[in-house]
């Protein structure tokens, strides 16, 4: 680094000497034009300017070494020419100078970032590279400047870079997750945002990113999640609790019937083998009641499975009328009269069956349970529909005590309950539910007595369009 | 057998018995169907205590199988139902799992038994030949009391009081004395009442007096 003031030093005594003690007649002192461009690599605006002076003093010293006080016409004038050249180059560097250094203390200040910012042309090659991205990725900058910034990160994009792209052009931004590779191989999820620069003609020139390592949030997400699903599971099962009597009378009653059909085919059989069909209608009618019992066994334990959301393509009301069976027993004990109001074509949404079946079964029995002290016509109305907003919708209503209206913002809250026995974590749970799935859940109380809960979820064609 | 009209008497066991089955669940139904038809049994299904009201019920010795949990109207309100309007239908329970104040409550109104599903089919069917043997028997009195009340009705006034009279253990002079009538017109109308009720000996007259309920102070308001 003390290259550049040497040569400067020397460079000016060179010149001082030839000028002072040579006697050529040229205006060699022009030559100081190379000393204060040289300052330029080691000085900032006011170094730049006293260079600047201190070689037109040289300047006019050399003269007055040469030709003493008195210098002839031509000597004056070699001498104002020099100078001016001095002057003006001076000058422009100190000027150029003062824009290099705003450019530095910005790129200073993206050094000083956390996020990693990295700028590429339109080819998608890497031109800038700040210290955020050297440390978050590996690469140095001069490691990473010049490579192709897809092919150097591995990156895997949520969407088709066509499409990505073809947003930028036309909004100017983007923003997204994305997966990168580091440098050592391993993959991390950042949150990107990329912002289009122009030309001053407006030609798409650069593309600015800006990454922010989200594998931490991610983390916690998940482990929220996971926190989740573990409650939800917790609240599934004191549900089916709840419903025992009426799931041990659903799997008893195939069972007895199997037992009497069975005992019926061995009468006719010890009867004679004319009534051969008889037994066969028998056996037929064991298998069918041995497939229903063990139907109502494979919905009770996908319910009482501990599992993680998963998701996959669901048609709700497929949903409902699985999830039937399980309350059938309540209704029907309770003497409820039920009305089940299915859209027909229900577009498909994207969710998790066993949490959704939760909050079905969750609404049921809140809507049984509030109606029990209704003496007579308890009427059940479930229903399902597309909203003008093409989300699919459910709706569970009944006309038993509803809330009192000072409780409808309260009633998804945690440990809210209007039960004695209540642990007041259902609707919560169903909220957290729906609201993982992108729907919104709601009640509201009908004129003529009794509540509606409603939730609606995404369709798949809603998502499309 | 008192009767005269003895055929009367015999039809009802001639009549093939009937089971009423009323489960709310298909598969139930179908497999009592089965089990009841095995043995020679007609049946008559239901799935639910309004349904059974709402049809005929056929006029046979018979039982009702009855499931306690039906919807709309439960088991155990609808064998209330029946007592109350005078059905007196023999009642078979069948629950998934009774408890013991269920249980008490379905025998103090007169249930033949009490079944727990699954139940054994012997279970089952001894319950119902039980109930049916009850219902016949039952059917057989009210058959026999129908046709003694025909009988009695046959009857003069006058010979009404005579017979409540005589079957209340007055010598012929007593009744005389009491109804203001001469002793040989009380014998010509209680010849009348023996031979109009069909009987010989007074001891027979007295059964039917008890069958019928009558006492000397009843008649006179005849």
């Amino acid at each position: 680094m003390l290259g550049f003031p040497l040569a400067a030093v020397a460079f000016s005594l060179v010149i001082f000497v030839i000028d002072a003690f040579v006697n050529i007649h040229i205006a060699i002192a022009v030559l100081y034009v190379g000393v204060v461009l040289l300052s330029l690599n080691f000085c900032e605006r006011t170094g730049i300017l006293a260079v600047t002076f201190g070689c037109i003093s040289l300047a006019v010293l050399a003269l007055v070494i040469q030709h003493g006080f008195d210098p002839s016409k031509e000597a004056l004038a070699r001498l104002l020419f020099s100078v001016v050249a001095i002057t003006i180059t001076g000058l422009l560097i100190a000027r150029i100078s003062s824009t290099t250094e705003t450019l530095r203390d910005q790129a200073e200040l993206l050094d000083l970032t956390h996020d990693a910012i990295f700028v590429r042309n339109m080819n998608d090659v890497i031109t800038y590279w700040n210290r955020g991205a050297e440390k978050l990725y590996g690469w140095t900058a001069q490691e990473a400047l010049g490579k192709n910034s897809r092919y150097l990160t591995r990156t895997s994009l949520p969407a088709p870079y066509e499409q990505i792209r073809q947003q930028l052009f036309e909004t100017g931004h983007w923003e997204g997750e994305l997966v990168h590779y580091k440098r050592d191989g391993t993959n991390i999820t950042v949150a990107s945002r990329w912002s289009l620069q122009r030309d001053e003609r407006g030609v798409p020139a650069a593309i600015l990113e800006s990454n922010t390592n989200i594998e931490d949030r991610k983390v916690a997400q998940e482990k929220l999640m996971h926190a989740q699903s573990e409650l939800a599971h917790v609240v599934r099962v004191s549900t089916l609790g709840e419903l025992t009597a009426s799931i041990a009378h659903e799997v008893n009653q195939p069972l007895a019937a199997i037992v009497t059909s069975g005992e019926a085919c061995l009468r006719w059989l010890a009867n004679g083998t004319e009534h051969i069909d008889r037994v066969k209608l028998g056996l037929e009618r064991i298998i069918q009641n041995g497939q229903r019992a063990s139907d109502v066994v494979r919905r009770l334990r996908a319910l009482a499975k501990k599992d993680d959301f998963k998701r996959a393509d669901l048609d709700l009301n497929e949903i409902i009328e699985d999830t039937l069976p399980l309350v059938q027993r309540e209704i029907l004990r309770n003497r409820i009269s039920l009305t089940l109001t299915l859209a027909p074509n229900m577009p498909l949404i994207q969710g998790d069956r066993i949490h959704l079946q939760q909050v079905i079964i969750n609404l049921l029995v809140n809507a049984i349970q509030a109606m029990s002290d209704v003496a007579h016509d308890r009427r059940l109305v479930i229903e399902t529909t597309v909203n003008d907003e093409a989300k699919a919708v459910v709706s569970v209503r009944d006309n038993g005590h509803g809330f009192a209206p000072d409780q409808q913002n309260r009633l998804f809250g945690a440990f809210f309950t209007t039960k004695t026995n209540g642990m007041g974590m259902g609707l919560s749970i169903s909220r957290s539910i729906i609201d993982a799935h992108g729907g919104r859940i709601w009640a509201s109380l009908n004129e003529d007595g009794g509540a509606t809960f409603r939730f609606c979820i995404p369709t798949q064609t809603e998502l499309v369009s | 057998m008192v009767a005269r009209k003895t055929s009367a008497s015999e039809t009802p066991k001639m009549e093939p018995p009937v089971v009423l089955v009323v489960d709310d669940d298909a598969s139930m139904r179908e497999a009592l169907n089965d089990l009841f038809g095995s043995v020679g049994l007609n049946t008559l299904l239901f799935d639910s205590a309004p349904a059974l009201l709402q049809s005929k019920l056929p006029d046979a010795p018979s039982c009702l199988v009855l499931d306690i949990r039906l919807p709309g109207v439960s088991g155990l309100d609808f064998q209330s139902q029946l007592v109350s309007s005078n059905i007196n239908i023999p009642v078979v329970m069948m629950t998934g799992h009774g408890d013991i104040p269920m249980t008490v409550r379905a025998m103090k109104a007169g249930a033949i038994d009490f079944l727990t599903k699954p139940f054994r089919d012997q279970d089952m069917l001894d319950a119902v030949a039980q109930a049916i043997d009850r219902d016949r028997k039952r059917r057989e009195k009210d058959k026999e009391m129908a046709d003694v009340r025909a009988l009695y009705d046959q009857l003069t006034p006058r010979e009404r009081e005579i017979m409540a009279l005589v079957t209340s253990g007055l010598m012929n002079k007593q009744v005389a004395a009491e109804v203001g009538l001469s002793e040989i017109t009380v014998k010509i109308h209680r010849g009348h009442v023996m031979r109009k009720m069909a009987v010989r000996s007074l001891a027979d007259l007295v059964r039917l007096a008890e069958l019928l309920d009558l006492n000397p102070g009843k008649i006179s308001r005849v």
